[in-house]
């Protein structure tokens, strides 16, 4: 921690700060600095860069860049700060894409919503955004959005017409002799989900893959800024429906971050209760697509029925099966009842019922590992390189995992270790995920009984114990809260204003944007029976790659 | 002969035979699932797929632009009758054959063969890049096994000395059941490359290219298409039974009704294999089906011959 | 004649097979539907790959802009006559993303659907309630909203 120290303060700076266990917080003076910055700290270890967030701050007139580095091995992080100017033509900074290639589309995603330029980027084009919005940065705060939304059926009109465009390109640019062809994986396809890959092909070859995502770009970190810090909510456990809960819990530690709040231990414990079961719910879709993937629908359906009980437990908790809401800035929304730990027993034993058939029919499969286990391997460093994290990560033998590195809610009473696999396969990413359902079982069991045992001797009280008041007007500040979500880290970035009532803004960086970004390396040069593979190997929900 | 047409094992029957397999498929294949499938139409749901295959037929047949129409429209009538010739050729019971051929065997065999290439040009017909992908995923399947399967097929005819289907059934016992058990494992293979089951349904593998040369069509096509691939289905099965397990030979009695539930038995089995087994891609299927399917296929043959000499003690 | 064409209207209703698409999040809960608990094919609807064989259109919660041409394709793709079930709140009038940027508040004024299911996800047992009633609206012969009216007959895409 002192070299990184050492390191920083030999740059103009406006401070260095110590900020939580392992990160330093860095304002840089100049933005010219940032690139040398940025060269110094990948040579000190930190490899791998969370995201890019500019915050726009209207009143001062700049545009804040936070750059989120982090070293995956020796757990440092550094949390850079520059600013640059907010006028559009002079809105512009060094692109750190060619050090970090896991920068490449956060950056263009800042360069879309937020129109800052990023000075040699290599492919420096908008994404997500649909084309209506080309040229408009739709996140800055002196958007007209009503403006915008007059006519929305031009505005539609626009986006047709940009892809009849670009299928006329295709037709045009591919010479009539070769056998080369563009074929649109998605967005109404059997097995893709709300993405399109441009898959150029030759026959079964694929020859390269162009993403274009944004299909469900519901606008969610400029949506929480209309909304107060409780109805925020609603926002933010839409990033993915899969695993809702874990991101309520990122956005809450934020929100007590800022306000001082300290939860309870009760709550602790019921937010690692909760997360992990959201987690198996999640784990359960992701490894079904998996198969699915494959055509074998068999997986889906049995981890589909094991799913269902745990969604009873959820249910029982909060009232809904998914959409739950059950995570609030002050602990958890709802006081346990006592027959819903029965509920989540019931749940356990299902799981158990069916593991062992699940281990040997499915997880050994022969001609799954045939199919698998020489596919779309990840190595270690090109995890630090793009910077992936979860369960593609540890799948790569990467000891990655936010539970453990910077333990929040009460993960650091739990008995638990990495789980890790050797090659970083699409098989390994596939016994991994299952193994990770176990351990997530595992961990509910502990979580379950140290509950039974504090309500039996009088520690904990459920029905009173849950929540703390959190005041309804926070003071100004920033924070970031990372929690290990089903996917990857979450990485959640909020700004507040002085007695503000809404979020100033929120950053959420979601793991499947990164996973994405590493189609084209994966699938060039495969065939086209690997994309659906590989895609569901990459275990990516559109919900949180658009946000 | 007319009664032969229509009703057995003519239309009606291969009609019957779609409607009951497609629902036995979706219960079956349900039950495997942990899920009930249909089950408010009639018993049990049986009268599910028949509203499923009635509704077909009277659903907009679409004609996409820059198809060639007669191509297009031509070829699943084309696949379908096809697809149900290799009904007459076989000896549903001791006196049902509708063709009693001395070469019965060898017009199966080609009747079946024939199939994927018919599949090839609906793929081909279609305008469109997935259907055309399927097309040629098809006809890269066909070549690949369809060597092991005619010499997988062949085999009994080389064990019993003739190519009448009733003959083999006629001299088939539980001796030549095991002498053959090598050659059924690799026709059971072959069957599930040629029907494109799992794990070589690669031609209409949904994640990859849609539905392959299905995607295009729809309405009384689509309907027709399923009529051929359940007909195809038929013929494959009643081949495997008849030339490897005996045919309409019984327990206590002769009949219909063991060619059936044998018929049924080979259906559940690769019910069974589609359950637990995912898609191979398109290479591992070419060095599966070259690098071992083909030369065993070739050992099975050798097998053939020398059990015919030491067991059954003639070469004639 | 009569009784011949009463069935195969009986058959039409009864076999209902959606296209492939998901716009949003209430798939989630779709899937739940296909799977052991909710099992939708005990009524005898099917996902087909395809939207040149389906019956159905389930627009599956939000719908975003950059989205709606290819919903639409996919509707004109589908053979007559076709109906369209809408899900949730957010294909009602936007629900939770009403302030959003990127999400067509009404996008059922331009397809406009049949059916819809309220709720945010709705349960599995509502959207099969919802095709029931989608069943029953054929029976009754009620000829399809979309095929009434809506804004997608103005547009090219």
């Amino acid at each position: 921690m002192q070299s990184l120290y050492a390191l920083l303060q030999m740059y103009e700076t406006e401070y260095i700060e110590d900020y939580k266990k392992s990160w330093k917080k860095v304002k840089l003076s100049n933005a010219e600095d940032l690139l040398k910055v940025a060269k110094a700290l990948k040579a000190n270890g930190l490899k791998t860069i969370a995201t890019v967030s500019p915050t726009d701050f209207l009143e001062k007139n700049i545009i804040e860049m936070n750059y989120f580095f982090e070293d995956l091995i020796s757990k440092r992080n550094c949390w850079l700060k520059c600013d640059i100017s907010r006028e559009l033509d002079k809105c512009e900074i060094e692109s750190i894409t060619p050090l970090f290639k896991g920068a490449n589309w956060h950056e263009r995603e800042a360069y879309s919503m937020f129109g800052v330029k990023f000075l040699h980027h290599p492919d420096l084009r908008p994404i997500i955004i649909s084309q209506d919005f080309y040229g408009k940065a739709p996140f800055r705060k002196d958007f007209d959005w009503d403006a915008h939304e007059a006519n929305t059926l031009q505005n539609i009109q626009t986006i047709v017409d940009a892809f009849k465009t670009e299928e006329n390109e295709n037709d045009k640019g591919i010479d009539a002799e070769s056998s080369e062809t563009v074929l649109n994986w998605g967005p109404t396809h059997p097995a893709s989900g709300p993405i399109r890959l441009k898959v150029h092909c030759d026959g079964e070859d694929v020859i390269s893959i162009d993403p274009d995502i944004g299909f469900v770009w519901r606008a969610l970190e400029h949506l929480v800024t209309k909304k107060d810090f409780i109805g925020a909510i609603v926002a933010v456990e839409r990033l993915c429906f899969m695993d809702n809960i874990n991101s309520m819990i990122a956005y809450a530690q934020a929100v007590e971050e800022i306000a001082g709040t300290e939860i309870t231990e009760f709550a602790k414990w019921m937010r690692v209760l909760l997360g992990e079961v959201s987690r198996i719910s999640s784990h359960a879709m992701g490894m079904g697509g998996f198969y699915n993937a494959l055509g074998l629908h068999t997986v889906a359906m049995w981890n589909m029925d094991m799913r269902e009980f745990f969604l009873d437990f959820l249910e029982s908790y909060s009232g809904a099966r998914i959409a739950t809401a059950a995570i609030e800035a002050g602990g958890v929304r709802y006081g346990l009842q006592e027959n819903m730990l029965e509920e989540l027993q019931l749940a356990l034993d299902k799981f158990d019922a069916t593991k062992d058939d699940m281990r040997a029919i499915f997880v050994k499969n022969p001609t799954m590992k045939m199919r698998a286990a020489k596919q779309g391997i990840i190595t270690a460093q090109e995890v630090e390189e793009y910077s992936l994290c979860g369960v593609v990560a540890r799948a790569s033998g990467v000891k990655v995992d936010v539970r453990l590195d910077e333990p929040y809610a009460a993960y650091d009473k739990i008995n638990m270790d990495y789980v890790t696999q050797k090659t970083g396969s699409a098989n390994d990413r596939l016994v991994n995920l299952f193994e990770e359902l176990e351990q997530s079982v595992d961990i509910i069991k502990q979580a379950k009984k140290h509950i039974e045992e504090c309500i039996k001797s009088g520690k904990f009280n459920p029905t009173k114990d849950h929540m703390v008041k959190v005041p309804k007007k926070l003071p100004a500040g920033e924070a970031i809260s990372r929690v290990e979500w089903s996917r990857g880290e979450v990485l959640m970035h909020l700004v507040t204003q002085e007695k503000a009532t809404s979020p100033y803004r929120l950053k959420m960086k979601a793991p499947s944007f990164n996973h994405t970004m590493m189609l084209d390396k994966l699938l060039k040069g495969q065939t086209l029976s690997d994309i659906p593979l590989i895609f569901g190997s990459l275990y990516i929900c559109q919900g949180d790659l658009d946000r | 002969m007319i009664f032969n047409i229509v009703i057995f094992p003519g239309i009606f029957y291969v009609l019957l035979w779609t409607v009951a397999l497609f629902w036995f498929f979706r219960k079956f294949i349900a039950a495997l699932h942990k899920r009930v499938g249909p089950s408010f139409n009639g018993p049990a749901g049986s009268y599910q797929t028949l509203f499923d295959l009635s509704k077909l037929l009277t659903k907009e047949s679409i004609t996409p632009d820059g198809v060639n129409p007669y191509l297009f429209s031509i070829m699943p009538i084309l696949a379908a009758t096809i697809a149900m010739l290799p009904t007459a050729f076989i000896p549903w019971t001791q006196t049902i054959t509708v063709v009693q051929s001395e070469y019965a065997l060898l017009a199966l065999v080609v009747l079946i063969g024939i199939e994927p290439f018919l599949l090839f040009l609906t793929g081909f017909g279609s305008n469109n890049k997935y259907s055309f992908l399927g097309g040629i995923r098809v006809l890269t399947q066909m070549i690949s096994m369809e060597t092991s399967f005619f010499l997988s097929a062949l085999s009994p005819a080389l064990l019993f000395g003739t190519l009448n289907l009733n003959a083999i059934v006629e001299q088939s016992s539980w001796l030549s059941f095991l002498i053959l058990l090598p050659a059924f494992i690799l026709y059971f293979i072959a069957l599930l490359g040629l029907l494109d089951q799992p794990p070589f349904n690669i031609p209409d593998a949904e994640q990859e290219i849609v539905y392959g040369f299905y995607t295009e069509y729809s309405g009384t096509n689509y309907f027709l298409l399923k009529l051929a691939e359940f007909s195809e289905f038929m013929a494959v099965f009643a081949g495997a039974a008849t030339l490897f397990l005996g045919g309409y030979k019984g327990l206590f009695f002769d009949g219909f009704i063991f060619l059936f539930i044998k018929m049924l038995l080979i259906a559940m089995f690769m019910m069974v294999i589609r359950a637990s087994t995912p898609r191979i891609t398109m290479k591992q299927m070419l060095h599966f089906s070259w690098s071992y399917l083909v030369p065993l296929s070739l050992l099975n043959v050798a097998w053939i011959m020398l059990a015919k000499i030491y067991l059954l003690g003639s070469l004639s | 004649m009569l009784k011949i064409y009463d069935f195969f209207a009986h058959a039409k209703s009864e076999s209902l097979w959606m296209a492939h698409f998901c716009t949003g999040c209430c798939s989630l809960e779709m899937a739940a539907a296909m799977g052991p608990r909710y099992d939708w094919e005990r009524y005898g609807y099917l996902p087909t790959p395809t939207p040149r064989q389906a019956d159905l259109l389930i627009i599956t919660g939000l719908v975003t802009k950059k989205i709606l041409p290819a919903l639409l394709r996919t509707y004109a793709q589908m053979p007559e006559p076709k109906y369209v079930l809408a899900l949730g709140a957010c294909s009602f009038d936007g629900g939770p993303y009403n302030d959003s940027l990127a999400v067509i508040k009404n996008p059922t004024e331009i397809l406009p659907a049949d059916v819809f299911v309220a709720g945010c996800p709705p349960r599995p047992e509502a959207i099969i309630a919802g095709l029931e009633e989608i069943k029953e609206k054929m029976k009754q012969g009620i000829p399809s909203a979309a095929s009434q009216g809506g804004l997608y007959k103005e547009m090219e895409f």
